[in-house]
């Protein structure tokens, strides 16, 4: 599992040269790149061996059915789960484990952990914004706490980001006061506002009420087509076969099927995949 | 009741409240001190302050006040009635805000913690920025209550030789062979205070309510 001899096998994700592993962030190195990621609860297996490489710019949708991994695989990309085993390079450069003295990958510290999640942000399903900070005050928190950019700055930016989501009047009203699509595209802000190499959504809208939906995936579109990388976990067929580059499908903790939206929704080749859209499409 | 009477019973109140602010003041820190070392889970360090807090949670104001007084300076701590008042009722309150804020880190959402976490929040940052600003909000009607507590408690302390409102008052019926006056005096003047705080808690939880619209308890 050392970090610099990692092997990428073929066909277990996009664009493998098997030198994309490189210590340090290159310009063309993946916004993310996951291998062998596993993981288990007690002896319960909820990931097994998942590989997953993301190029820079590129909108990656991970599809499957309840309790397939998808969310728990989301999570260990920003380490917020632990992977019993695997290991993931964000922007080259790794998370969660580093080589030890010895060789062998040792934990990091919490301020090393810190110091990798800003290369990362995540949208989260129920919003988990702070109901104690206003909705700029939740966009400028970790801008100016963690990155240590001047309050000034952060709050100019802060104010351009909820007016590209729609929301330049209500900067100022505490969470409470939104409905859940506005909370959403407040939690997009706060992603954006730390500009990060990747941006993770878990289910982004699976806890709107459907008139709402509508108002997020149009922000997330956006996103997508101005280059931001993506991965996004969703129930969400239809923005999926519209806004992504790429279909990742998941059952029992292993990736069942990738590739293209099309080859995907039109003429999927496992018979897994069959019977999950075959589901969606009644 | 004399006017001298009066103005005792005046110089005994703010002797309560000195030693109930005092008490306060010191407690709350270390009560929260307590609760997050204790939500570390440390191995060793976690059963000795559980052991630590329930003992003096278990223990009467007036024992522990005797304790402090005649026992401390058996192991070199000589303190004087008013610091071994003080000490006494910060101990006692320290050991309930534990609790109290233990609970409230307990309660607090883990999505927020998770959502800090993810954005690069170290642990030292997410506490003083995230959880502390929520953590005395939602406390605050449980550490009210307890103040409330620490000043009921004061008259405890006059076993060591402090004259607090309820020794005053003693004091001045024995005198006088009319114990209503002065006692009557020092329910009111309880009141008083415990008003004050409570005022305090209203005020301070309707703010609360109307900006960030979350009910605390």
């Amino acid at each position: 599992m050392r970090i610099d001899s990692l092997e990428h096998r073929p066909g277990s994700g996009f664009r493998d040269d098997g030198r994309r592993a490189a210590p340090d962030a290159s310009p063309d190195a993946p916004a993310v790149s996951a291998r062998r990621i596993c993981k288990a609860y007690g002896g319960t297996e909820v990931l097994r061996d998942i590989d997953l490489d993301v190029a820079p710019g590129e909108t990656v949708c991970i599809l499957g059915p309840s309790g397939s991994g998808k969310s728990t695989f989301l999570r260990c990309l920003n380490w917020l789960e632990e992977p019993s085993s695997g290991t993931v390079l964000l922007d080259g450069q790794p998370i969660g484990r580093l080589p030890g003295r010895d060789g062998r990958p040792r934990p990091m510290n919490a301020r090393e952990l810190a110091a990798a999640r800003t290369r990362v942000s995540m949208v989260f399903q129920h919003f988990a914004l702070w109901p104690h900070l206003t909705a700029l005050g939740n966009v400028v928190e970790a801008p100016v706490h963690v990155l240590g950019r001047p309050r000034s700055e952060a709050l100019a930016e802060g104010r351009r980001l909820l007016e590209r989501v729609g929301l330049a009047e209500r900067a100022d009203a505490y969470p409470h006061t939104l409905s859940g699509g506005q909370k959403q595209r407040v939690a997009i802000s706060r992603a954006l506002a730390m500009r990060p190499k990747l941006l993770l959504f878990a289910e982004p809208t699976s806890a709107l009420d459907p008139e709402m939906v509508g108002e997020v995936l149009a922000v997330m579109r956006d996103l997508a087509r101005g280059g931001q990388t993506m991965i996004v976990v969703t129930h969400e067929m239809a923005f999926a076969r519209e806004v992504a580059d790429r279909i990742v499908f998941l059952d029992g903790g292993r990736v069942v099927e990738t590739g293209t939206p099309d080859a995907f929704f039109t003429r999927p080749h496992t018979e897994r995949a069959q019977r999950f859209l075959a589901r969606y499409a009644r | 009741m004399t006017f001298d009477d009066v103005l005792t019973l005046l110089a005994a109140a703010s002797i309560t409240l000195g030693l109930s602010v005092a008490g306060i003041a010191l407690g709350l820190p270390i009560g929260l001190g307590l609760a997050l070392l204790r939500s570390a889970r440390l191995p060793v360090l976690d059963q000795a302050i559980a052991a630590l807090v329930s003992l003096v949670r278990a223990a009467p104001i007036v024992t522990l006040a005797l304790f402090v007084f005649f026992v401390l300076p058996e192991a070199g701590l000589e303190l004087a009635p008013i610091p071994a008042a003080v000490v006494t009722l910060t101990l006692n309150t320290a050991a309930f805000d534990c609790e109290i804020f233990r609970a409230g880190l307990a309660a607090f959402p883990r999505d927020q913690l998770e959502a800090a976490s993810a954005y690069g929040l170290r642990p030292a940052t997410r506490f003083r920025r995230i959880v502390l600003p929520q953590l005395w909000r939602a406390s605050l009607g449980p550490l009210v209550s307890e103040m409330t507590i620490v000043l009921k408690g004061t008259p405890a302390v006059a076993v060591i030789g402090v004259v607090e409102i309820t020794r005053a008052a003693g004091r001045i019926g024995a005198q006088t062979y009319e114990p209503l006056p002065p006692f009557l005096a020092a329910t009111v003047l309880y009141t008083a205070l415990i008003a004050v705080l409570v005022r305090g808690q209203r005020f301070a939880e309707a703010r609360i309510a109307r900006r960030y619209g979350y009910a605390v308890s």
